[in-house]
């Protein structure tokens, strides 16, 4: 169930966040090897709350857990699913143009 | 404990509850029979359990039936206030109570169904 | 048959027999004192209804229906009016055997059991409702 629900899994950042880490590591290394961890962190984080989701309606279902414990956790998790997939427009959309640019 | 599918769950649920909801209906709709008694089905726990069982039972790798077949024993209640003459045993109120938990439920049901179906097509989108 | 749909069908056979109940309630009461024409002839008599539960085989649930509409077979009480047309030889007339307090109270039960029925109707239809709006997008 998860896993039809990742749009940001750890493998598949690897490709974008590598361009551009290589891309700035001339520039500021620094700065490029803390936003692709950020990047990674954030994908993780998605993961989580939606497993956290998951887990709670099926509590709530089987009448384990508050009506709002559930709710809170679903739109916790639609919230930074929303929040991850906005991301990976953005980096598609930058490597896109990165491979554009002229050599 | 093995991965319980979200969406088959909530429609398990789903048809649990609307069986229950038509009980609830047979009860009121013979509150005024005679020698009726109120029933109720099992409760959604035992019908979990009932397919846990099954499924641990049958070979892996096969859906096996167990309450997917939607046969949830419909039960006689024991009547909780004093027998009437008529042995009717039928209370409106508790009827409606039930009714109510069932609105209840099948809300959430349905939201969390909403709310993860879209999540799904939010996550498919190019 | 669709769990939720035989609801409604049991729920709406309910309305159906309560109605009946009350219209009989309102023709006992409407004749309470309704006396016969002749002098020692008989008044109104009281009827009465009975429900019976009927499973049914497509819902798998219970449905009511009318059992049996009777008469109740109580005496008729005698009241002294020597003016009145059905008054015997000794002034007496036999009244129906109505009791309006618990005509009342029947048709309090009647409309208390109809209005049940009619929140369970409600409330099946919205179900139904409510599943169906899952296919539409966006809330």
């Amino acid at each position: 169930m998860i896993g039809t629900i990742s749009p940001l899994g750890p493998q598949a950042l690897s490709k974008p966040t590598s361009i551009v880490s290589e891309a700035a590591s001339a520039a500021t290394g620094d700065v490029a090897s803390s936003f692709a961890a950020a990047l990674a962190d954030a994908a993780t984080q998605t993961a989580a709350t939606l497993r956290q989701a998951e887990q709670m309606s099926i509590a709530g279902m089987q009448g384990h857990a508050d009506t709002r414990e559930v709710v809170d956790a679903v739109m916790t998790a639609e919230q930074s699913l929303q929040a991850a997939i906005a991301i990976r427009d953005k980096i598609v959309t930058a490597y896109l143009e990165v491979s554009r640019m002229g050599i | 404990m093995d991965p319980v599918n979200l969406f088959d769950l909530a429609a398990q649920q789903a048809r649990w509850l609307s069986v229950r909801q038509t009980t609830i209906a047979g009860n009121v709709a013979n509150a005024n029979t005679p020698g009726y008694r109120a029933n109720d089905v099992e409760p959604f726990e035992q019908v979990l359990d009932r397919t846990r069982v099954a499924m641990t039972a049958t070979q892996a790798g096969h859906l096996g039936g167990g309450a997917t077949d939607a046969n949830y024993a419909v039960r006689q209640q024991e009547p909780e206030t004093a027998v009437l003459p008529s042995e009717n045993t039928v209370a409106l109120e508790s009827e409606l109570i039930k009714a109510g938990e069932v609105r209840r439920s099948f809300e959430l049901n349905t939201a969390i169904v909403k709310a993860f179906h879209r999540m799904v097509m939010l996550s498919s989108k190019a | 048959m669709d769990p939720l749909s035989a609801a409604l069908k049991i729920a709406g056979s309910g309305l159906g027999a309560q109605s009946e109940r009350l219209r009989i309630v309102s023709e006992n009461l409407a004749n309470a004192q309704s006396t016969g024409d002749t002098p020692g002839a008989e008044p109104y008599r009281r009827k009465t209804i009975s429900f019976a539960a009927e499973l049914d085989r497509a819902t798998g649930g219970s449905t009511v229906e009318i059992a049996a509409i009777g008469n109740d077979q109580s005496a008729f009480p005698l009241e002294f009016q020597p003016g009145n047309q059905a008054a015997d030889a000794n002034g007496y007339v036999k009244m129906p055997n109505v009791n309006v307090l618990i005509e009342m109270a029947d048709m309090n039960e009647a409309n208390r059991s109809y209005e049940a029925n009619l929140q369970v109707i409600k409330q099946a239809r919205d179900l139904i409702s409510m599943t169906i709006d899952l296919m539409r997008s966006q809330s």
